[in-house]
């Protein structure tokens, strides 16, 4: 005994690969099964190609930003009911404005219902610093606060988007004949820029540290409020992000879809991916596949000749068996003496 | 150093007045405290003096509720521990202020530091090869500990706050800290020093102030004083001299049972290991017995009763119930066996906003029959248990209505209708006034005069000859010291309970 801590504690002791297993094994396991997944449903049906490819990337887009909002939520140790209120309010809103402009007014539109959403979320995260009432009861009240303005905004379903702007979600001006790649693009390049923030800048760290421990962040010199309004603030803004997603993908708006359905999609989605709803613990990389193949779940369900109420108990066991999982983790590893 | 007699400077951290109240609980009444530039200051006192709620008041965790704060001579508002780090004053707080689920190095980054700034302080704690990228939830408390003092002290604090850091340290990286503490001081910074081990407190500290209930009771200059001066001035003449009378009052009724040893063991500890908490506990516990323990706080007493109580499993060693070996997998197995629990936090205990009735009637509903009512004479029992505890029934309508004591007494009171054999209490006369104290006393030794054995935490240490038959010391989760209650006085459990006994050569 020449040190005075375990050998194991000390640098280069550890395999890195193992560690890494150790660390990202959910996140590589879940891409894995994504990728099964699409290999099963391949042998399902009789034609598969890039159609196909093209069609869950493009229409899973909404949920995997919506699984980020939330991922980026509950990292710092919140939740938020409002982002499935905050995708339909983003996306009537985008509709109802975009109607008959240009590119560039309907860019200009888009950044200004980010910049928009960003704000009125970090807004709700003020609202639960000041008031110390727990996120789901404030978020509870932004969901529904959210789907009626959106209905206020958009009575009936309706409104346009712009040809060039929806190419950008689904490599297609009208919705038919679509491409794969633009969609992929645009998760690839919004959530890896998110994951770095959040992995390598100290504001990023920060969300993990609240969530993790908030009296040690605080102790450290974090101002936690600040950092919990941020985290409402990025999270606003990915809910948004899902909104111009769907208005993209549908050409109009529609107001009278529910967002606390919506809401739940991406608490599953984040479960599946990982992410600890205690905070703290979770990369939104994993949360790309968790989302997508949850969306993926219902024609792969149909396909194998399962009618969708199936495919929803399907899914539902589905959550429950990775909380279960990693609960007795927990639970084993802290009981052990 | 010297900062003694004619000092034209000011001091480098005065604290006057500070009041702190947690709603009826005061838990400051008046502190102050002086620390030169170039001391190691020490700052004692028992539990519950106050020196933790000090400590983040000068490191600005939380306001004081009145009282000021000078810096260098100068008033400081410090708002937010990141004010104070700005003026110089970095702390090591009780619990280690790293983020678990972060490595190393990313919990650096939060603090605005890299490895370079914590390196040349780690590599003189023998820690220069730890794995930076190691998560900090993965450590033992003893690295985390050092890993917090390598973090303070690379923002070059002109005072240091240490509050219990060697707690959770072996000797040798105990003595670490005391290298850092000497260089400290050597280069004119300032240390605050905050222990329960005396023997730490005299071989490191320049000066203490000693807080007793909230208050600064003594300032000494620590040349020349010994082991027992310091005890006195923490414990207070007057105090020694109450309990001296109370002691005689009661000795009538104590004196009278003696201990019988030849009674049948109903639990047994052998040589109990957890964690880092509990190294090696070993006890019997006879029937109509109750064995007294007492110990700082964090000296594993409460992973002790989560051991007994069947919440975590040892490690190693194993408990014995009647002779039988217990392996338990929940409170559940451990109450089949006799084992119950009354928590040190009633709050874990008790339904708050349920009747009392009720409340006792709750271990009785564990049983599959007992689902929709109570059968057979239970509901005597319950009703035999209200009359026991004499509490107002009307006024329990909600447990939550009634005082702390009688609260707690409700939690005592869950057992008897169910019925038990041995009662682990932790501490359960905190916060507590002396008459509800006083039943509470009586109720445990009725209990154990019908034959039932108790287990008695309680850090009061003036209580143990009133109601315990023997009592043991706890000091860095070992048994240290065990005599019979009616011998023992405040200031051998006191030195037994400060390591001072055991020290090692």
């Amino acid at each position: 005994m020449t040190s005075t801590v375990r050998e194991s504690l000390l640098e280069g002791t550890q395999s890195p690969w193992r560690r890494m297993v150790r660390r990202q094994g959910w996140t590589v396991g879940v891409w894995v099964l994504l990728f099964l997944l699409i290999a099963y449903y391949s042998t399902l049906i009789p034609k598969f190609g890039s159609f196909q490819v093209a069609w869950v990337i493009n229409n899973g887009q909404p949920i995997v930003f919506l699984a980020v909002a939330q991922a980026v939520i509950v990292i710092a140790g919140g939740i938020d009911l409002g982002v499935g209120g905050m995708l339909v309010l983003t996306s009537v809103t985008s509709a109802r404005l975009m109607e008959g402009q240009s590119l560039s007014m309907t860019l200009l539109i888009a950044v200004g219902v980010l910049a928009a959403a960003a704000i009125m979320n970090a807004g709700v995260g003020w609202i639960i610093n000041v008031s110390n009432v727990p996120d789901i009861v404030i978020t509870l009240g932004s969901l529904y606060v959210f789907q009626g303005m959106a209905l206020a905004v958009l009575p009936n379903p309706g409104g346009g988007a712009n040809g060039g702007f929806r190419w950008l979600f689904t490599g297609s001006d009208t919705g038919v004949g679509s491409n794969w790649w633009p969609g992929a693009v645009m998760i690839t390049i919004t959530v890896v820029a998110t994951a770095l923030w959040l992995a390598r800048t100290r504001s990023g760290l920060s969300l993990y540290a609240i969530g993790s421990n908030k009296a040690a962040a605080y102790l450290s010199g974090l101002n936690a409020a600040r950092v919990k309004i941020l985290s409402y603030a990025v999270g606003g803004a990915f809910a948004a992000l899902a909104g111009l997603a769907t208005t993209a993908i549908a050409g109009r708006g529609n107001a009278t879809v529910f967002g606390g359905t919506r809401t739940l999609d991406s608490v599953a989605a984040i479960v599946l991916g990982g992410v600890a709803l205690t905070g703290g613990i979770g990369s939104v990389i994993a949360v790309i596949p968790a989302g997508l193949i949850l969306f993926f779940l219902n024609p792969i369900l149909t396909a194998m000749g399962v009618d969708p109420h199936g495919a929803q108990i399907i899914q539902g066991v589905l959550i429950v068996l990775v909380l279960m999982v990693t609960g007795v983790i927990e639970w084993r590893r802290k009981r052990r003496g | 150093m010297d900062g003694d007699v004619t000092d034209p400077s000011p001091s480098l951290l005065a604290a006057r007045a500070v009041d702190k109240r947690y709603g009826p609980v005061v838990a400051l009444r008046g502190a102050g405290l002086t620390v030169e530039a170039g001391e190691v200051h020490g700052l004692i006192g028992a539990n519950g003096a106050g020196k933790s709620t000090l400590v983040k008041i000068l490191s600005a965790v939380f306001p004081a509720d009145s009282g000021t704060i000078i810096v260098n001579g100068e008033e400081a508002v410090l708002r937010r521990p990141s004010d104070a780090l700005t003026t110089g004053i970095a702390t090591v707080f009780q619990d280690p202020a790293l983020m678990p689920d972060l490595t190393i190095s990313q919990n650096l980054r939060i603090s605005r530091l890299d490895r370079g700034d914590v390196l040349p302080w780690l590599e003189r704690m023998d820690l220069g090869r730890i794995d930076f990228d190691l998560m900090a939830g993965d450590l033992p408390l003893a690295v985390l500990r050092l890993l917090d003092l390598a973090r303070a002290l690379a923002h070059d604090p002109h005072l240091l706050m240490l509050d219990e850091i060697t707690a959770a340290l072996t000797t040798d990286q105990a003595a670490y800290v005391f290298d850092v503490m000497r260089e400290m001081k050597g280069a004119g910074r300032s240390v605050l020093f905050i222990t329960h081990r005396l023997g730490e407190v005299l071989m490191m500290c320049d000066r203490a102030t000693i807080l007793r209930n909230g208050a600064d009771v003594a300032h000494l200059d620590l040349k020349g004083v010994d082991e027992a001066e310091l005890v006195t001035a923490m414990l207070g003449e007057q105090l020694g001299e109450e309990l001296i009378e109370e002691q005689d009052a009661e000795a009538a009724a104590t004196v009278a049972e003696p201990v019988v040893l030849d009674r049948p063991v109903v639990l047994e500890a052998r040589d109990l290991h957890f964690r880092d908490k509990v190294n090696g506990v070993s006890f019997e516990l006879r029937r109509g017995e109750i064995l007294g323990l007492t110990a700082l706080e964090g000296q594993g007493q409460d992973e002790l009763f989560q051991l007994l109580s069947g919440d975590r499993r040892p490690k190693s060693g194993e408990l014995l119930v009647g002779g039988e070996r217990l392996n338990a997998r929940s409170p559940f197995d451990a109450i089949r066996s006799g084992l119950v629990l009354v928590p040190s936090d009633r709050h874990h205990a008790l339904l708050p906003q349920r009747s009392v009735r009720e409340n006792l009637s709750t271990p009785l509903y564990n049983r599959i029959r007992n689902w929709f009512s109570l059968v057979g004479d239970e509901e005597e029992r319950v009703d035999k248990a209200v009359g026991r505890l004499d509490i107002d029934v009307r006024a329990g309508s909600q447990v939550q209505r009634l005082s702390g004591g009688n609260q707690q007494k409700v939690t005592i009171g869950r057992w008897l209708a169910a019925g038990f054999g041995t009662l682990l209490c932790n501490d359960p006369t905190r916060g507590i006034d002396i008459q509800t104290k006083a039943q509470i006393y009586d109720l445990l030794k009725e209990l154990a005069a019908d034959g039932a054995a108790v287990f008695l935490y309680t850090s009061e240490l003036t209580e143990i000859p009133l109601v315990c038959d023997r009592v043991l010391v706890l000091y860095d989760g070992r048994i240290v010291h065990e005599q019979d209650a009616a011998t023992a006085t405040e200031e051998a459990l006191l030195s037994a309970a400060h390591g001072l006994e055991s020290t090692p050569a």
